[in-house]
């Protein structure tokens, strides 16, 4: 028993030392948060986990795009007004229709030293269309049909027919067609999944499957060596959680954030708000394949039974744009009148309900999935159009994994979808709706549509594109295979003193890395 | 008696692996039938029907499930826990095991200790100050801490001692593999959150065992024979109040476990918690079977040792 009672003094000092224990948990958790020198970035990928491959032409997830846009580069890139400029392409020309040239930049080195060639480029376009590969984005280049090396420098790309959205899927964007050296893919095989080699500003040094990665600046980078010598990006599964750790000042960048949270951290000086409508679009998928959603008017009616601003406002806090088309706001043609057929129109919605072959209250299952907010986009369409036209619409809830396989199949009538990181016009109206599109899940074939589709693909001239794509999106609105619902912002939350990085409305993340600074 | 035990042993033992046998075949099963496909995540949305072929090939999900399951326990019983299909493409689960099983169990371990003195001080006092103020303050932190749910603690936890009074990290967990002290620092919070709810219902437990204890006939009896209140209070209170704790803490390790899976997010622990949430959601069947033949064979050993500790304090238990 003596052994086990404490005398006064012990007791006191024991009460004391328990006393400073948070001191000094705190002077540690200073020590390790105060340690932000400009020579490291902590940039989170934030709201994803999953990361499988570096390898660009195997790329299926975004985090997975958001190391290779740091650790490659393609023969173009976006500017920060979306347009189309030379990357590791010194200069690009359409020779005629079909043949594409681009001259490369000389001295480009790749990571393992060896010099950027022609070469290079002709093995890494044809390994992402070699079906081995396996590249989700072989679809996107089957369009050519040879590529020649007239000399180390010089890359010719000659296409079956005209193919204007190529230029797009040759940029550093998630089409794969980053540029790969091919010594080392030869000499590495499948351990280049997870070993890449590029040109770009950052090497990878270390990857901890779940954890995060680690970039190296790259000293011979050909756009001159990165000012920050060492990024580091954890993965953060929480979106929520990536904003404690902004403000905890365990992170300086994020890579997405949370729409509940944006209102208030505009007002918050501390934190660095970036924000736009973003390349994606949120939409009620249907299945005009099976009834009621094979009668044009059942589908129109529905698509005027919501408000739509009302929707972007109680789903995402205000966060993003009603749609106007199914083109987001940065590709479409500007200036364009909100389409009847995408406005809230109670009247116009039951009189075409009442033309339909279907009664208001035939079965209805819409698939939602997901968490939070892409649930509510189910949850308030369905609410607000059973309100005004007396449907029955029931929610059926899964999760993305099991939905998305239920669209591919065609085993659903309607379903909560979207895409995000298209940048091509044809991505969205040719992928969605064409009738060989490959995420066409809703059965839409209207040939006038696609005599459309083939003739945005052969215009180079962008400003004639745009018009053409525009008349395909009224088309399309008339025939409401999909109802177009919103597009959502974009967003990262930086450190007040972080400079330099450029936001595109397609969630780049990593291309930016070479230009920032801590200050 | 020493072969007494070791028939016990034995019997529990093999009750484990049958136990564990049947749980990992209802998950195996299960995961199976829920809608999905690991080689959408992994081949992405755009893949070919003849890719998709292949990447089912390669790893069996052509063949009868029955032939699968069969092929997975004949893997298992060698130490074989396969590959990720589609979270960390070909990675091996033993290796991912091995860098995130340490955090779970040091996040776990450390809840439970938590818990446990957090209650035994609070209990105890609860007890002994019957309708005091002690009593009432306890108590009621207690049915708060219940109805609490533990994510939501665990935010509160951070704006409080993290961007509030910057005590602890807001987000990371270091591993303890890594450094001891950084573990005990950046596990705190998350631990607390975890230990929270668990230590309001011990709590609860270890009070009215103690109240009720303390009116049973042999304490009069020592009473009236003169023992002095401590020893008592030890021997004949505490050591039967022991009983109902101990059980409980067993039975909250399952909920431990639930709660380390939310809390590992929150938080950003590489642990197993959250890597069975992306593997379930990414149908990576060989890490979600590992995860769950984990999860299960803690629970069973926890039971075991919790049977053990009781037949311990309580010799007629055996």
């Amino acid at each position: 028993m003596d052994a086990l009672t404490l005398n006064r003094r012990q007791a006191l000092s024991l009460v004391a030392a328990a006393a400073t224990l948070p001191i000094s948990f705190r002077a540690q958790a200073q020590s390790t948060t105060s340690q932000s020198p400009a020579s490291l970035l902590r940039a989170a990928i934030t709201g994803y986990t999953v990361i499988n491959t570096f390898d660009p032409a195997k790329v299926t997830q975004l985090p997975e795009s958001y190391v290779v846009w740091a650790v490659f580069n393609a023969l173009v890139k976006f500017n920060e007004k979306m347009e189309i400029v030379p990357d590791l392409a010194e200069s690009y020309s359409f020779i005629d229709p079909t043949t594409l040239e681009f001259k490369l930049r000389k001295g480009v080195k790749f990571h393992d030293g060896s010099d950027l060639t022609s070469d290079d480029v002709k093995f890494s376009l044809e390994r992402v269309l070699d079906e081995k590969t396996a590249s989700p984005n072989r679809a996107k280049l089957s369009s050519i049909k040879t590529i020649e090396t007239p000399d180390a420098h010089t890359v010719r790309i000659i296409t079956q027919a005209p193919f204007a959205p190529l230029l797009t899927y040759l940029a550093n964007t998630r089409t794969g067609t980053q540029i790969v050296p091919r010594k080392a893919v030869e000499a590495l095989g499948s351990k280049f999944d997870l070993n890449p080699v590029g040109t770009g500003a950052y090497v990878l040094k270390e990857w901890k499957t779940g954890s995060g990665v680690k970039l190296e600046a790259f000293p011979d980078y050909f756009d001159g060596a990165p000012k920050i010598q060492t990024v580091t990006m954890p993965l953060i599964g929480e979106e929520s959680s990536g904003l404690t750790a902004l403000q905890g000042g365990q992170i300086d960048l994020t890579s997405t954030a949370p729409f509940a949270s944006i209102p208030n951290l505009v007002k918050d000086p501390k934190i660095k708000v970036y924000k736009q409508t973003g390349l994606n679009v949120r939409y009620i998928g249907l299945n005009g394949r099976k009834a009621p959603f094979d009668d044009p008017h059942f589908r129109r009616a529905l698509a005027m039974a919501f408000d739509r601003q009302a929707m972007v406002r109680s789903v995402v806090f205000g966060e993003g744009s009603p749609a106007t088309g199914l083109l987001p706001p940065a590709i479409a043609k500007p200036g364009q009148p909100v389409p009847p057929s995408l406005t809230f129109n109670p009247a116009a919605a039951k009189a075409e309900l009442a033309k339909s072959k279907y009664p208001a209250d035939t079965e209805i299952k819409l698939l939602i999935w997901g968490p939070t907010w892409w649930r509510k986009i189910g949850e308030f369409f369905v609410i607000q159009v059973n309100q005004v036209l007396g449907t029955k619409i029931q929610i059926e809830a899964g999760e993305s994994n099991a939905v998305f396989g239920r669209l591919r199949s065609g085993d659903y009538q309607a379903a909560v979808w979207g895409w995000l990181g298209f940048i091509d016009a044809d991505e969205y109206l040719g992928d969605l709706l064409g009738k060989d599109g490959s995420r066409n899940f809703h059965g839409y074939n209207n040939p006038a549509f696609e005599a459309l589709l083939e003739k945005g693909r052969s215009e180079v001239d962008p400003a004639v594109r745009r018009d053409v794509y525009r008349e395909a999106e009224l088309m399309m609105l008339e025939d409401m295979p999909l109802i177009p619902c919103f597009n959502s912002n974009v967003h990262n939350l930086s450190v007040p003193g972080l400079k330099g990085f450029t936001q595109l409305p397609y969630s780049n993340y990593g291309d930016q890395f070479a230009k920032l600074q801590l200050g | 008696m020493a072969f007494a035990l070791l028939r016990h042993v034995v019997t529990r033992s093999a009750g484990v692996m049958m136990l564990a046998l049947m749980g990992a075949a209802v998950v195996f099963f299960a995961m199976r039938a829920a809608p999905g496909d690991p080689a959408l995540t992994a081949l992405g949305e755009g893949a070919s029907t003849e890719t998709i072929a292949a990447f089912r090939a390669r790893w069996n999900l052509d063949e009868p499930l029955i032939v699968q399951f069969g092929l997975w326990v004949a893997n298992a019983l060698r130490g074989d826990f396969g590959q990720s299909l589609s979270i960390a493409s070909g990675t091996d689960v033993y290796a991912l095991f091995a860098n995130r099983l340490p955090n779970t169990l040091f996040i776990g371990v450390y809840a439970i200790i938590l818990a446990v003195l957090i209650s035994l001080v609070a209990g105890t006092a609860a007890a002994l100050n019957r309708g005091g103020i002690i009593d009432t303050v306890a108590t009621s932190i207690a049915a708060a801490g219940i109805s609490m749910p533990d994510f939501w603690i665990g935010y509160v936890l951070i704006y409080a001692f993290a961007l509030g009074l910057g005590w602890f990290p807001a987000y990371g967990f270091i591993s303890p593999l890594e450094s001891p002290t950084g573990a005990l620092l950046s596990g705190f919070l998350p631990s607390l959150a975890i230990a929270a709810p668990m230590a309001a219902s011990f709590t609860r437990i270890l009070r009215s065992a103690l109240i009720d204890n303390a009116h049973r006939d042999h304490v009069r009896v020592a009473l009236s024979l003169g023992h002095g209140k401590t020893f008592i209070f030890l021997h004949h209170i505490l050591r039967n109040a022991l009983i109902p704790f101990v059980t409980v803490i067993g039975l909250q390790v399952r909920y431990l476990l639930g709660g380390t899976v939310v809390i590992e997010r929150i938080f950003g622990i590489n642990g197993v918690g959250s890597l069975m949430i992306d593997a379930a959601f990414g149908r990576d069947y060989p890490i979600v079977q590992a995860c769950a033949l984990t999860f299960l064979l803690i629970v069973l050993l926890v039971n075991i040792v919790v049977d053990l500790i009781c037949t311990m304090l309580n010799p007629r238990m055996r």
